[in-house]
């Protein structure tokens, strides 16, 4: 069984519509799984149900060996945390040093040994000089490694992002980026969910939603060579791949410039 | 002139010690109709700010800035009616859809009219139109609008600003979280919008593809003052984009990185990829 292991989960806010229809998925420990879809596709009910914040109609979710309830839920946030889309959302402290806290407090870790976990999380995400500050000051990129170390600080093996880059600014985000790569090097499990093709790059293997179900997983290399599937689960290529497809179907191509866009488009 | 800044500075006061200034010294023109402006720059460049002062939801601190003829300066003037301001330059924040509160799509998109004194009936019809202006029909009026998805709800909120008729419209980052496709729909929407009633349209956007395909105009902040104001094309050709924290659009970094790798000649700037297609094609055909 996989770290993270979803079996025919089926979720619907209303009965009327299902937002989920029968996710098989696994994801090992120690993988980077980006999770693409077009709005409403089910991308965010899915990490939801992950972390216990929705619960599932149908199916199970295993993670790290504890199947998901109401009474496992605390068991399971231990292993897995999720990073939200909007800085401004996850903030409840009033200084970072509070927020780094909060995970902590709800897992009743003791005082010093919480101190020392602030200390050594906020330095590993190059924030400890920031711990006496505001959240509300700091930057949106700022804010989501503070809201990373809060997370680490619980010993999570996994971490889920839900669009956590989509509102930074290129910078912060290159940032970013960088950053949870440090993370993946040192053994975190990582699943991604982004709406850019070019961040989903990184990750080893890319799982498609569209309308609720999964409609494919498979490597970056691998689904960019059907260009018809990326369509009809409205998704976009990268521009490299995009103009490539074009060049191809006008009969303009050349071996060195296929060679060339490939690379640039697949981040090879 | 719809909207004229005239060395408008802001400070936000009690930031730790002292004070934060958001923006320096910005002098701008807008016009009340035709123009599509995009406002870009890193985050805590002044944008949110900037366009706050468009509709008179903060005051300079410094400037004057006039707004269909009403000077907003620092001090509130009895002779001013804010609230009309508010009216005539529709804000749109960012992240409207937290907004939604009521129990139809129809209701919330109401609310606004009905709350300037506009009976029901009119209220229901404006609130009709601006939906089908936003590309939603008749089958969304009795929906839900907290069970939509993020970008319907983000329509929703524009057309609870679009059913008040603003004079000129200004969107905080209307396309993100949006997927590629919803944030085309969404750029082709604020072009419609502008053909069908020639209104004005200011976005706040991070994304250098839709500034390069979409927009007229182009206002860069850096660290709170106005570091560019021209058209796209301008702004693309110049060689100090990263000192203004900015990415060059994907179809100009594509066309870059062939031309040198290749070593062929190309025209870099293509706003599409379709045109990106046709330069591409040019060079290598033999």
């Amino acid at each position: 069984m996989s770290f993270l292991d979803i079996r025919n989960v089926s979720f619907s806010y209303n009965q009327k519509r299902m937002v989920l229809k029968h996710i098989d998925l696994g994801v090992d420990k120690g993988e980077w799984v980006a999770i693409l879809g077009h709005n409403g596709s089910g991308k965010s009910t899915l990490a939801k149900t992950i972390v216990g914040l929705l619960h599932p109609q149908e199916g199970a979710i295993t993670v790290g060996g504890i199947v998901l309830s109401d009474e496992t839920a605390y068991d399971v946030r231990r292993k897995v945390g999720i990073v939200f889309q909007n800085p401004d959302n996850q903030f409840v402290g009033v200084t970072v040093r509070d927020d780094i806290a909060f995970g902590m407090e709800n897992l009743s870790v003791p005082r010093a040994d919480m101190l020392e976990k602030i200390r050594f999380y906020a330095d590993k995400v190059g924030m400890s000089d920031f711990l006496d500050k505001e959240p509300s000051a700091l930057s949106g990129g700022q804010k989501q490694r503070i809201a990373i170390a809060g997370i680490l600080a619980m010993q999570t093996e996994m971490i889920i992002f839900d669009e956590a880059t989509s509102m930074l600014d290129p910078s912060s985000r290159r940032e970013l980026m960088d950053y949870i790569r440090e993370l993946h090097d040192e053994g975190l499990t990582i699943v991604m969910i982004t709406h850019d093709i070019e961040e989903a790059l990184w990750a080893d293997r890319l799982v498609v939603l569209k309308d609720g179900a999964v409609f494919a997983d498979d490597t970056a290399e691998n689904l960019f060579k059907r260009p018809d599937a990326f369509r009809e689960a409205y998704l976009e290529l990268p521009a490299a791949l995009r103009i490539y497809y074009e060049m191809e179907a006008a009969g303009d191509m050349t071996p060195p410039l296929a060679e060339t866009l490939w690379r640039l488009g697949s981040g090879r | 002139m719809a909207i004229r800044f005239r060395q408008v500075s802001y400070s936000y006061p009690g930031y730790g010690f002292g004070t934060y200034e958001a923006i320096r010294d910005v002098t701008l023109d807008i016009a009340a109709t035709g123009e599509f402006i995009a406002l870009v720059g890193q985050t805590g460049s002044g944008k949110s700010t900037l366009a706050q002062h468009m509709n008179a939801l903060i005051f300079p601190t410094e400037g004057t800035v006039e707004i269909f003829g009403s000077v907003v300066g620092p001090k509130r003037d009895k002779n001013v009616k804010y609230n009309e301001l508010r009216r005539k330059v529709g804000l749109v924040f960012q992240f409207p859809e937290y907004q939604l509160f009521e129990e139809t799509v129809e209701k919330d998109v109401m609310f606004g009219p009905t709350n300037f004194g506009i009976p029901e009936e009119e209220a229901r019809e404006m609130a009709r139109k601006a939906l089908e202006l936003v590309g939603l029909g008749s089958q969304y009026l009795r929906r839900n609008p907290l069970n939509l998805s993020g970008g319907e709800k983000k329509r929703v909120s524009i057309a609870g600003i679009l059913a008040m008729d603003p004079a000129i419209l200004v969107l905080d980052e209307p396309t993100s979280g949006l997927d590629p496709r919803g944030k085309k729909t969404m750029m082709d929407l604020f072009r419609s919008i502008r053909g069908a009633t020639g209104k004005s349209i200011v976005v706040i956007t991070h994304d250098m593809d839709l500034v390069y395909e979409y927009m007229d105009r182009v206002l860069v902040l850096d660290r709170g003052r106005l570091a560019f104001d021209g058209t796209p094309d301008d702004l693309f050709r110049r060689n100090d984009l990263e000192r203004l924290h900015l990415d060059h659009p994907s179809t100009i970094r594509v066309l870059k990185a062939v031309s040198e790798k290749l070593g062929i000649d190309l025209d870099v700037y293509q706003k599409d990829i379709a045109s990106a297609v046709r330069e591409l094609a040019k060079a290598v055909r033999p």
